[in-house]
């Protein structure tokens, strides 16, 4: 029997993946030590993060949910399910929906190879690179796709394409996979156009999506098979709300990784059990948080949405830096998905109620709006305002050119309407080599210090701010 | 010829100033998927945008950031400078993220007396050309009810014919160029295409047809190749002489501001507004259409063919996401298919830049040249 290591991003991860499975629910802090101990820097330094002691026991909930999901993939295989590529901004419930098919995410790949990959799967956007494609394709996914197009790794049956209307670096490339791999594209376009006609036209390109799945498949989608994942659904909306009020409190008792972890159930496990089980627990957590007025620093010094991705490199030096710091982030733009409840009463409505979710995903809803600067601004001040934010933070995530072409409307209206100032960025969410994680933290201090603590101090506009809650 | 070349070198060129002397008015659009019939049946003027190469961005800068591709940037620039006063009006259309991002600045500073957003949908689908009809019905009514026109089928058709004269011309410049002994250089088919789009119609056929007659027994100048160019909105005519400067004449094209668009016309309905709605959007050849790409590739290959071609090159201005995919891609066919092919990435209206794209040209011409030596062209 031949043995070799693997090569591909999909494989190493979901190895690594095997692992964080077995682990137990709860660790001590020697306990991890030894497991962290076997993991090469670059992993040892992201899982440390995640598995700091005030969210390992969630954490680890989530990772195992996610090796559940990962895993899942290679068992469905094995079964002869057929493997399909979904971008974030699809909501994944319909597949899981199928007997026959299983989703799995691309920027969710590529996020947990670049937290959980030595090298943090930089060798597979070089091979994307080294394919001639630009270098101002979005990270998010080239990396895992990088690794698709590049390596010897686990190739997808079909892959859907969500973006038309919402980005077009992303529609693009999943255009090239679908050629350069020989596998059907099935597409679902988003009108820019919010009027009711929008609106129904996109349950037509909904409805023909599923129609599309269901021949590709080979079967058909009852109401059981809809229903089994729309109520589930509906139990993660329930919580996802919750946990969306909770950030509300001052200090603000949900941890800031719960962020990534909100969206991380979203684009992956919407509407299964394993979802419910990783949002009850971050709920309860976070509660918890509340009741014992628990927070990492000394004092909340400034409450952070940040306005569409957040970094991804360096989970340490990001999230947990922030908390420590006294930076507590909101949530950013990959949470604004504004979960709804799903009528389960007839498959006709189920099926609305999924069309309705997938135009309210991240980006499709913002960007991919009549206005690619309105639709995400409302959203922004919404947030803002219902958190009581005192500061808002655009990364700037090079390749995302429908959001740095409106940023600057996005900051002079946040800042006219709210009078809350938004700092941009420069760098890649994804990829270390662009702006060191060093550098976004000198300039996140320099803002909340010189700005929104000096707001805060009596310059502001009225807006509420942390302590006056 | 030479009146082309210098009308189609000025944003407000004399035609224009002759219209607005009339007190008529003119409508600005970006993106071939704008059905121009529609403007002209209103009795406007539509005019295509075009930045001609403007390097400065300093103003526009300040509104789109430094990822947003130069063209767009400066389109947005003379928008905000006050080169593009004179419109009465602007269509925009989601073309791409850019020029989206472009529209919505240039409103956001500078709103226009008129400004209507055409929705353009990336697939082909029934429900997608169902959606597009309705969409150049509502952007018909938008025009006639600020404007206070009337537009009926019979001045929708006249329209029509109109620019179905222009593209028959615009083609028969393209088989006089494509030729074993061509008419004219790619720089000035690019002149003489930037003209048509922003002059009244009337005038681009006679034009035109007075370099068609000027050009019957011309002699091309000395060349090394016989050149295709694909790739981004460009409407750099410099770019192009450079290009043809060192020897490689360009002598076909896949460019938004070439055959694309124009090159096929298809009239299917004896509705005006379907017979529009599903001719620009059918017909077009653009890589923000996302599920299009063998026909865009049968295409290249077939111009390829009938302009016996030597070599490609396929440009993109840094940071367009729709062409700098879909050129790898092109490479790819194009290689697989032993047609040599040049990769390029440039800034737009950077001239700075022409000096490294004079040598990869060079050094391509020289690859060109060494292959015809061996004989080993597909």
């Amino acid at each position: 029997m031949k043995t070799s290591a693997p090569v591909g991003l999909f494989d190493r991860v979901s190895s690594m993946l095997e692992i964080i499975d077995r682990l137990p629910d709860d660790m001590s802090d020697e306990e991890l030590e030894g497991v962290l101990g076997m993991l090469p820097a670059d992993v040892r330094q992201s899982m440390g993060a995640i598995f700091a002691p005030r969210v390992r026991k969630t954490s680890i909930t989530f990772m195992k949910m996610i090796a559940g999901w990962l895993l899942g993939a290679r068992r469905a295989r094995l079964e002869g399910k057929k493997i399909i590529i979904v971008p974030f901004n699809f909501p994944p419930e319909l597949i899981h929906a199928f007997d026959t098919m299983y989703p799995i995410t691309s920027e969710i790949l590529s996020t947990l190879g670049v937290m959980g990959l030595e090298g943090q799967g930089e060798r597979y956007w070089d091979m994307a690179m080294g394919l001639g494609l630009p270098d101002h394709m979005c990270s998010s996914n080239t990396i895992e796709l990088g690794s698709i197009l590049g390596s010897e790794d686990f190739k997808p049956n079909a892959i859907i394409s969500a973006a038309p209307g919402g980005c077009d670096v992303n529609a693009k490339i999943h255009e090239f996979v679908s050629h350069y791999l020989d596998i059907p594209q099935f597409i679902l376009e988003k009108p820019v156009d919010d009027s009711v006609r929008g609106r129904e036209q996109y349950s037509k390109y909904y409805r023909k999506l599923v129609a599309d799945l269901e021949d590709f498949a080979g079967e058909e989608l009852t109401e059981a098979k809809l229903r089994r994942v729309a109520e589930k659904a509906n139990e993660c909306t329930e919580l996802c709300l919750e946990l969306w009020d909770l950030h509300k409190a001052v200090p603000c008792p949900v941890p800031n990784i719960f962020s990534l972890f909100t969206y991380g159930v979203r684009f992956a496990m919407w509407g299964t059990d394993e979802a419910v089980g990783t949002l009850q627990e971050m709920v309860d957590l976070s509660k918890k948080r509340l009741e014992e007025k628990a927070y990492p620093a000394e004092k909340e010094v400034a409450r952070c949405v940040w306005a569409y991705t957040s970094y991804y490199f360096d989970v340490p030096n990001f999230f947990n830096w922030m908390e420590e710091n006294g930076f507590t982030h909101l949530g950013d733009g990959l949470d604004f998905f504004f979960p709804q409840y799903v009528d389960t009463s007839s498959r006709d409505t189920i099926i609305e109620g999924m069309a309705e979710s997938a135009w309210n995903m991240p980006m499709t809803r913002q960007v991919g709006g009549e206005s690619m600067s309105v639709s995400w601004m409302e959203d922004v001040i919404y947030a803002c305002r219902e958190l009581g934010a005192n500061c808002a933070i655009f990364c700037g995530h090079h390749s995302c050119k429908q959001t740095w072409s409106v940023a600057s409307i996005l900051r002079t209206e946040l800042m006219k309407r709210t009078g809350i100032p938004m700092l941009v960025l420069q760098g890649d969410a994804w990829i270390k080599r662009m702006t060191p994680m060093s550098v976004v933290q000198d300039e996140i201090n320099e803002f909340i210090r010189n700005v929104v603590t000096r707001k805060r101090r009596g310059r502001g506009r009225g807006v509420r701010t942390t302590g006056e809650a | 010829m030479r009146h082309i070349t210098e009308q189609a070198s000025v944003i407000e060129n004399e035609y224009v100033r002759g219209w607005k002397g009339e007190g008529r008015k003119v409508v600005g659009f970006a993106c071939i998927a704008t059905p121009v019939e529609v403007i002209e049946a209103a009795g406007l003027l539509p005019y295509r945008l075009t930045a001609l190469g403007n390097p400065s961005t300093e103003i526009a800068d300040a509104y789109l950031s430094r990822f947003n591709c130069g063209f767009c940037r400066s389109l947005l620039q003379l928008g905000l400078d006050g080169t593009y006063d004179f419109l009465d009006g602007l269509i925009e259309t989601n073309g791409c993220d850019h020029l989206r991002g472009m529209f919505e600045n240039w409103q956001y500073v500078k709103p226009s007396p008129f400004f209507h957003y055409l929705k353009v949908p990336h697939i082909t689908t029934d429900d997608a050309l169902d959606y597009f009809r309705v969409e150049v019905r509502l952007f018909k009514e938008a025009v006639e009810k600020h404007f206070g026109v009337e537009i009926k089928d019979d001045d929708l058709w006249r329209a029509i014919e109109n620019q179905d004269e222009v593209r028959e011309r615009l083609r028969k410049v393209f088989a006089m160029r494509e030729g074993g002994n061509p008419a004219f250089t790619g720089a000035e088919t690019l002149s003489i295409l930037l003209f048509s789009s922003v002059v009244p119609a009337e005038a681009s056929i006679e034009l035109i047809d007075r370099a068609i007659e000027e050009r019957k027994d011309h002699q091309p100048p000395d060349f090394r190749a016989r050149l295709m160019l694909c790739g981004s909105a460009s409407d750099e005519v410099d770019l192009i002489s450079e290009i043809e400067g060192v020897g490689g004449l360009i002598v076909t094209d896949a460019l938004c501001y070439g055959t694309r668009a124009f090159w096929k016309v298809e009239k299917e309905s004896d509705d005006p507004v379907v017979a529009l709605a599903d001719m620009y959007l059918k017909e077009l050849l653009c890589p923000r259409m996302f599920d299009d790409y063998p026909r865009r590739r049968d295409y290249v290959l077939s111009a390829v063919e009938r302009a016996a071609v030597d070599g490609v090159i396929v440009m993109h201005n840094k940071f367009c996401d729709v062409h700098g995919v879909d050129n790898v891609h092109l490479r790819m066919d194009l290689e697989r298919h032993g047609i040599p092919v040049l990769q390029l990435e440039k800034e737009y209206g950077a001239k700075a830049d022409f000096g490294r794209i004079r040598t990869r040209v060079q050094a391509f011409l020289e690859k060109i040249g060494d292959r015809r030596k061996v004989g080993d062209r597909a």
